[in-house]
């Protein structure tokens, strides 16, 4: 019975995928949603990650296209070129496997 | 440990040994020349590219199994990821041909040659896909 008990246990663990991240966090500390930039300067952006135990690295996207690969939880990201226009910066924390684990941030400035 | 990295854990396990086998196998091969043990190592070389296709394949799976999303990569990634897929496919269909079909021993040669070829250039791709994702 006991046995059994614990077949079924196991049973269970892998037929409920991991649907909550816990401890996973993403702060953009700039720069700050709705900003206006100018597309002349040299544009970074400071952020701040927790990955926890599911996440791996992150990912940043410029627009829903990946821009870079980021592997330092805190750090900056200086972007190539932004042109003049409304963009959406997101980051997202992936897994090993690159997989998006549900945890993201995302911010919308304007280039000017 | 849970069951997550568990899964991609195994399935990293045999994905290695399978890509041992098909670029040790195809070399083995290259250094022995008796029929009876070519015939044995195609067997091996196939099932290999077979193992690689499929552990391959459970890595998105996984990943869909957990977060309903396959891995998420770009550019030189993805090319990586086309040319490992292609040399799996050649891969197959080359042990497949070297296993059933009669040839002389220098087409043979060259088609142990591809063979441990395509299993470097899958290796080569493995490690840009893991690093450019």
């Amino acid at each position: 019975m006991r046995n059994l008990s614990m077949l079924v246990l196991v049973l269970i663990s892998f037929a409920v995928p991991l649907a909550m991240a816990a401890g996973e966090n993403i702060d953009i500390i700039s720069p700050v949603d709705g900003a206006r930039l100018d597309s002349k300067a040299e544009n970074k952006m400071d952020y701040n990650v927790t990955l926890g135990a599911a996440g791996g690295h992150v990912h940043l996207y410029v627009d829903g296209e990946e821009a870079a690969l980021l592997r330092q939880a805190k750090g900056s990201y200086t972007f190539d070129h932004l042109a003049q226009g409304k963009h959406e910066i997101c980051l997202k924390i992936v897994n090993k496997n690159h997989t998006p684990i549900g945890v993201e941030r995302c911010i919308k400035v304007t280039v000017q | 440990m849970d069951s997550q990295n568990l899964a991609y854990a195994i399935t990293q396990i045999v994905h290695n040994f399978g890509a041992v086998a098909v670029v040790g196998g195809a070399a083995c091969a290259l250094a022995r020349s008796d029929a009876g043990t070519q015939r044995k190592l195609a067997g091996l070389v196939l099932v290999a590219w077979l193992t690689q296709a499929v552990s391959g394949a459970a890595f998105g799976a996984i990943s869909f199994y957990y977060y309903a999303k396959f891995p998420d990569i770009h550019g030189v990634a993805v090319a990586a990821l086309i040319v490992k897929v292609v040399c799996a496919v050649f891969g197959f269909t080359l042990a497949m041909w070297q296993l059933l079909a009669r040839h002389s021993e220098v087409s043979r040669r060259y088609s142990w040659l591809a063979l441990c070829g395509l299993g470097m250039l899958a290796l080569g791709s493995a490690a840009v896909l893991r690093w450019f994702s």
